[in-house]
């Protein structure tokens, strides 16, 4: 039996919607919470085994792409709308990485969640199931208008898995601050694809609408990558996002769904090559988050954050290779960071998970006792810091290359600085985390949490220190040519990641130096932790829109309703002085019947 | 023959009546007057009957005294009530309607 | 089939004069005869949408009874795409409201009846192509309300602070008889400014006839539109919260028992709206040419100042109804474009608003009958305690502000596009921002109440929803995930009136 690639997307992306749904209404099933969680892995696997076929076929036949849409809103006799499914270059090789990284983190999640109780068990893998259908949705959309509502309802994910403990005040706060700040850019976002589809009349990132119109789309929808990619000055929701479950933060806030955004930009690339402001915006920004939130990420206490910084930080790479031109710079760092990050953050959540806490300071010591986490770890942290031959080393290559290409030099040496602190915070967390003496109780005792655990990290580990390799591969789906070349920029780029390793040892590894290496960047760390951008945003919240809105209620309340009740007053008061009129005499109304008559007499033989 | 004696007749007797509606202050008078408009607005349909030669008005008289006599019939009770509730029947007494 | 419409309109009425003949004590008895009621005009409303010919399309299943002939009036029934999309929406609002009243004690028979008549006069307004009888329809929907809410309101449930309380004690503002009578004074002000232009068409077309579809071919004179079209605007603008008329909406909706907000803000502020559209902008084109940028700009005042209105509130169902008059505002935007799009959206929009709003009101009654409070800063955890609850108030919450997925976004995303392709595209921007600031205090509603560890343990033991309160909550919830994500259900409908209706408006303005 031949399955058709429509069918295998379709059963892709709504097996797990299938899997929420049924978690959700059925609620036996999810106040057991474990025959939850295995349906849900369950449907994921599925995802997995649909998404890995249809790479397979993508590969065996790179041409051509499969669209296949129905009318979703009329409008008139036309159709306004459409949904379906695109399966191309782009979305096959992003729905795979999205189901491998999805099924890692769910199967890492049975271990990690398990002492949860069962209904919240329950609750938390329905949410990861409509979190990778949403996803799905995003990735196979044909045009921006169904990648638009899957872009929103991963946010809703988010919004609902940040604030999973929803009872902890800090975690109410965080998914609500996410959401707000996404929502504020989707709607710049959905602002552009309302101009894309006045102007051309389609929702499609292949229409070309005329050279100011492209600019202001292409901005606008840049202004939804901001917020959704965490990219300066929006980026102030991503650290806070931190306070959902871990593994969450490794599915959503670091490898898939904060990646959207450049997801979103390759997907539409088209349309953004139209416009060479948006181009230069897009480096601009992406390079300054690069450096800004890599500086931020140095003095980070909480090793959640650091992470999360450092998502920042490298999403900015590849917005810059994106504004730079080159798609498959941006891409392949999209794919291979994926991998690393979420290596990275189910380490932090594995370590986290065994000393029960996320400070880096009640940790140390800990690679004898996790020797495999540590290994994994440590192999996640060479790839992000670039150095050869992991993943990340040859994503971040080409993203170097094409900024000396585009010749944005002021954008490449942030990059490069950018990478020189990667490699050091990096190293940070290593040693504070691994090595010198363990600090607390529990740290003492710490211990790797069985096979459910360990697996999903062995096989990301595996991807980040291979991927790097299948960068030809990615180019032939994609219908790029990619041959790996060794240029001056890449060797300067990978040597500022060992100089970075370096001084993180020198710094941080010797025993002894720890509290004077914190003094010597303390100025910077005063100034990071100060978090100006994300104070200058409650101002806006608290002192211009509650301000603003207090103001209305008031003066809705006293002058608008005020004018109404004044007339109901004031009509009052005029009944009171008419009512002397009514004597109560029945000869003075008979007086005015009379002079009535009299004056209408008067007029009919008068007037 | 001519109709103007038989209107002036009749708005003679509407303003006395609408006099005594106005200025008498016992109830029974201004009953009495009202009595008086209504009689005159009969001469008048009676008049005009004979003028236009058909006999409607003639008959809408016969109907106006047949009402007059049933309105007499209120008015009188509500007179008799008014006394028994005030032992009088002057009409400016009756003011419990005063706004 | 002929007489189905007839039989929509004549059940609620029915049921409430069955309702006079059952004793007072036999609570359930009364129940089910309303329920009964509520059924028949539901299923009567699915029966209509299955049996409009959508390829032929324009008014159907119609039926005429005569009422004054001399004078043109008939008891003239048929409904087209709009009408059997907002039948919808009443016959599935009407069963959910008897549904979550399921627990009224204090004269519930009476109660009934006053709803079932309200609920008849809202069916005849969406099916009547008579002018008279709509705007008679238009006053039975109007008129019970202020007995529903001056009986079973609610008085005074958010005590007030601050130096200018002691206006509210001047005028008794937050008393039930206040609310009811702000209201109907409020709407029958409207009322008059609708019947004068009424009067004035039937004389203008001089047909002798209220046949709305003879008096819609009529040319009435362009002088006469203009100063017509903006009586009729604020006339039904007032049932629908235009500003600076809306303020009636959030005093009476916190006063009106849980099933009244349901259907006073579900249905009938969609009457206003659905009156500017179907009377003021189909039949005085002209007059809705001129006007429409003043209508656009006041609709935008709408959405963003109710949101921030409603961001301003601490008492749960102000909230609620603040965020009512920015909802109807993106409605009335949607009609001011004067686009197939806009329209379609606005009536979209109607349903959808409909649906949500109806969930958000029957959920604070929820949640105050359990909580014995509506002031927000006071609640919190209720999560825990009531789960169900906290899941379908946040699905309202989603759909109001705009979430793909939910019948809000469909309407929304039309109305906005209907706005930017309309000669004021500006008015896009303001109505987006409005979603945004409706993003804001929705979720922060939700946190406050939901969310956290919650101020005080007597809140640990409310109850969840129970039996019929659950009927309510899934049927409500269920029409909005659907209807946003297989939108064609009911758009369709929408989509095959709306360029018919918009044709007259079209030739005046030369679009295509």
């Amino acid at each position: 039996m031949t399955v058709t690639p429509l069918t295998l997307a379709l059963v892709a992306l709504f097996t797990p919607l299938g899997a929420a749904a049924l978690i959700g209404a059925v609620t036996p099933l999810r106040r057991r919470g474990t025959p939850a969680a295995w349906l849900s892995i369950a449907a994921v696997m599925v995802t997995l085994g649909c998404a890995a076929r249809l790479f397979m076929l993508r590969l065996a036949q790179p041409d051509g792409e499969l669209l296949r849409t129905f009318a979703w809103l009329p409008s008139g006799s036309s159709t306004l709308a459409e949904l379906g499914v695109r399966l191309d270059g782009v979305s096959i090789p992003m729905f795979l990485v999205l189901s491998v990284v999805a099924a890692c983190v769910q199967v890492f999640s049975l271990g990690y969640m398990a002492d949860e109780p069962a209904p919240a068990r329950g609750r938390y893998f329905a949410y990861h199931s409509l979190f990778v259908f949403s996803m799905g949705l995003l990735v196979l959309a044909p045009n921006l208008l169904e990648l638009f509502i899957g872009w929103e309802l991963v946010g809703l994910t988010s919004y609902l898995l940040i604030g999973f403990y929803y009872q902890k005040p800090s975690a109410a706060q965080a998914a609500i601050k996410a959401f707000w700040v996404t929502k504020f850019a989707d709607m710049a976002f959905l602002l552009g694809l309302i101009l894309l589809v006045s102007v051309t009349g389609s929702f499609s990132w292949t229409a070309s609408p005329p050279a100011p119109w492209a600019t202001a789309i292409t901005l606008l929808v840049f202004v939804g990558v901001m917020g959704k990619s965490a990219q300066f000055p929006l980026h102030i929701w991503l650290p806070n996002a931190m306070e959902g479950p871990t593994p969450v933060s490794a599915l959503l806030h670091a490898a898939t769904m904060v990646a959207a955004g450049v997801y979103l930009i390759v997907r539409a690339h088209p349309l953004f090559a139209l416009s060479e402001t948006t181009l230069a915006v897009m480096t601009s920004i992406g390079a300054f988050t690069a450096l800004f939130a890599a500086v931020i990420a140095v003095v980070q206490t909480d090793i959640k954050r650091v992470l999360a910084y450092s998502t920042c930080s490298q999403l900015g790479y590849m917005i810059a290779a994106l504004g730079a031109g080159s798609v498959m710079g941006g891409y392949f760092h999209l794919t291979t960071h994926a991998c690393f990050k979420a290596l990275l953050f189910l380490g932090a959540g594995s370590v986290i998970h065994a000393v029960h806490s996320n400070e880096l300071a009640h940790m140390g010591g800990l690679f004898r006792r996790m020797r495999l986490t540590g290994v994994t770890f440590m192999i996640g942290a060479l790839a992000l810091a670039g150095v050869p031959p992991f993943a990340g080393f040859f994503s971040k290559d080409l993203i170097l290359e094409a900024m000396v290409h585009g010749e944005r030099w002021l954008p490449l040496a942030a990059l490069l600085a950018g990478a020189f602190l990667t490699a050091l915070y990096m190293t940070r967390v290593v040693w504070l985390t691994f090595f010198g003496e363990p600090s607390t109780e529990h740290a003492e005792h710490a211990h790797e949490h069985g096979a459910l655990m360990v697996a999903p990290l062995v096989v990301l580990a595996v991807l980040s220190a291979g991927a790097g390799f299948f960068g030809k591969t990615l180019a032939a789906v994609y219908g790029l040519e990619y041959e790996f070349s060794l240029t001056p920029v890449g060797v300067a780029g990978s040597a500022l990641g060992l100089l970075g390793i370096l001084a993180g040892w020198f710094a941080w590894g010797r025993p002894g130096k720890t509290t004077r290496a914190f003094e010597l960047v303390a100025p910077l760390g005063t100034l990071a932790r100060s978090g100006a951008v994300n104070r200058a945003w409650e101002l806006g919240y608290r002192q211009v829109l509650m301000v603003a809105a207090e103001l209305i209620a008031w003066f809705d309340r006293y002058v608008v309703d005020g004018v109404m009740n004044f007339i109901a007053w004031a009509t009052l008061r005029l009944g009171t002085r008419l009512r002397r009129l009514t004597t109560g005499n029945a000869q003075d109304y008979v007086y005015a019947v009379v002079a009535g008559a009299v004056v209408i007499a008067a007029w009919g033989i008068f007037g | 023959m001519a109709l103007s004696p038989y209107l002036l007749l009749a708005a003679a007797l509407f303003s006395i009546g609408v006099y005594g509606v106005l200025s008498r202050r016992n109830a029974i008078g201004v009953l009495l007057s009202v009595e008086l408009m209504a009689n005159a607005v009969n001469i008048n349909l009676v008049a005009f009957s004979r003028a236009h030669g058909t006999a409607l008005g003639q008959v809408f008289a016969l109907f106006s005294i047949a009402i007059t006599v049933a309105e007499v019939v209120v008015g009188l009770a509500l007179v008799i009530l008014l006394y028994r509730s005030r032992r009088d029947v002057l009409v400016d007494a009756a003011s419990d309607l005063k706004g | 089939m002929e007489h189905l419409l007839a039989i929509i309109v004549a059940a609620p009425f029915v049921a409430g004069v069955l309702l006079l003949l059952v004793p007072e004590v036999d609570r359930l008895m009364v129940r089910l005869v309303a329920l009964c009621g509520a059924s028949v005009s539901l299923a009567g409303s699915v029966l209509v949408a299955t049996h409009y010919d959508l390829a032929e399309g324009g008014l159907q299943l119609a039926a005429s009874y005569p009422l004054v002939p001399s004078l043109g009036i008939a008891l003239r029934l048929a409904a087209d795409g709009w009408s059997v999309s907002l039948l919808l929406l009443t016959g599935i609002i009407t069963f959910a409201g008897v549904l979550a009243s399921w627990t009224l004690r204090e004269r519930s028979k009476e109660f009934y009846v006053f709803l079932l008549v309200l609920v008849a006069g809202v069916f005849g307004v969406f099916v009547s192509q008579d002018l008279f009888i709509f705007f008679l329809f238009y006053e039975i929907a109007v008129l019970p309300m202020y007995l529903l809410i001056g009986i079973w309101g609610s008085s005074h449930a958010v005590a007030k602070d601050g130096p200018f309380h002691f206006v509210w004690k001047l005028f008794d503002i937050g008393g039930r008889e206040y609310a009811a009578m702000k209201l109907t004074l409020m709407l029958l002000v409207g009322s008059a400014l609708i019947l004068v232009v009424i009067f004035a068409m039937y004389v203008e077309a001089g047909q002798h006839t209220f046949d709305m579809s003879v008096l819609g071919r009529a040319r009435y004179p362009r002088s006469m539109q203009i100063w017509a079209f903006p009586l009729l605007w604020l006339g039904f603008g007032s049932l629908s919260g235009v500003f600076p008329f809306h303020t009636w909406s959030p005093d009476g909706h916190a006063s009106a028992p849980t099933a009244v907000s349901m259907l006073h803000a579900g249905v009938l502020m969609k009457l206003g709206a659905f009156g500017v559209m179907r009377v003021g902008m189909v039949m005085l084109p002209e007059g809705a040419v001129v006007w429409a940028p003043m209508v656009g700009v006041i609709a935008v005042v709408n959405i963003v100042y109710g949101a921030l209105s409603a961001m301003g509130q601490k008492d749960l169902k102000y909230i609620i109804a603040y965020s009512s008059v920015s909802h109807m505002g993106v409605v009335m935007l949607g009609a001011a474009t004067l686009t197939t799009t806009g329209w379609n959206g606005a009536v979209y929009q109607m349903f959808a608003h409909g649906i949500m709003t109806g969930l958000f009101f029957a959920l604070v009654g929820l949640v105050y009958e359990r909580a014995h409070t509506r002031s927000v800063p006071s609640m919190g955890g209720f999560g825990k305690a009531m789960p169900a609850v906290a899941v379908f108030f946040t699905l309202a919450g989603l759909s109001s502000l705009g979430l793909p997925g939910t019948a809000g976004f469909v309407a929304e995303l039309m109305v906005f596009i209907g706005a930017w392709q309309s000669a004021h595209s500006w008015w896009a921007i303001p109505g987006i921002l409005g979603a945004f600031f409706t993003a804001v205090y929705v979720l922060r509603t939700v946190r406050m109440i939901f969310w956290g560890p919650g101020p005080a343990a007597r809140f640990d033991e409310l109850a969840d929803a129970r039996r019929t309160e659950w009927g309510a909550l899934v049927i409500l919830g269920a029409a909005l995930i659907v209807f946003g994500v297989y939108p064609a259900l009911i758009l369709d409908f929408i989509n095959r009136t709306t360029p018919h209706y918009l044709g007259a408006v079209k030739e005046l303005i030369g679009a295509p």
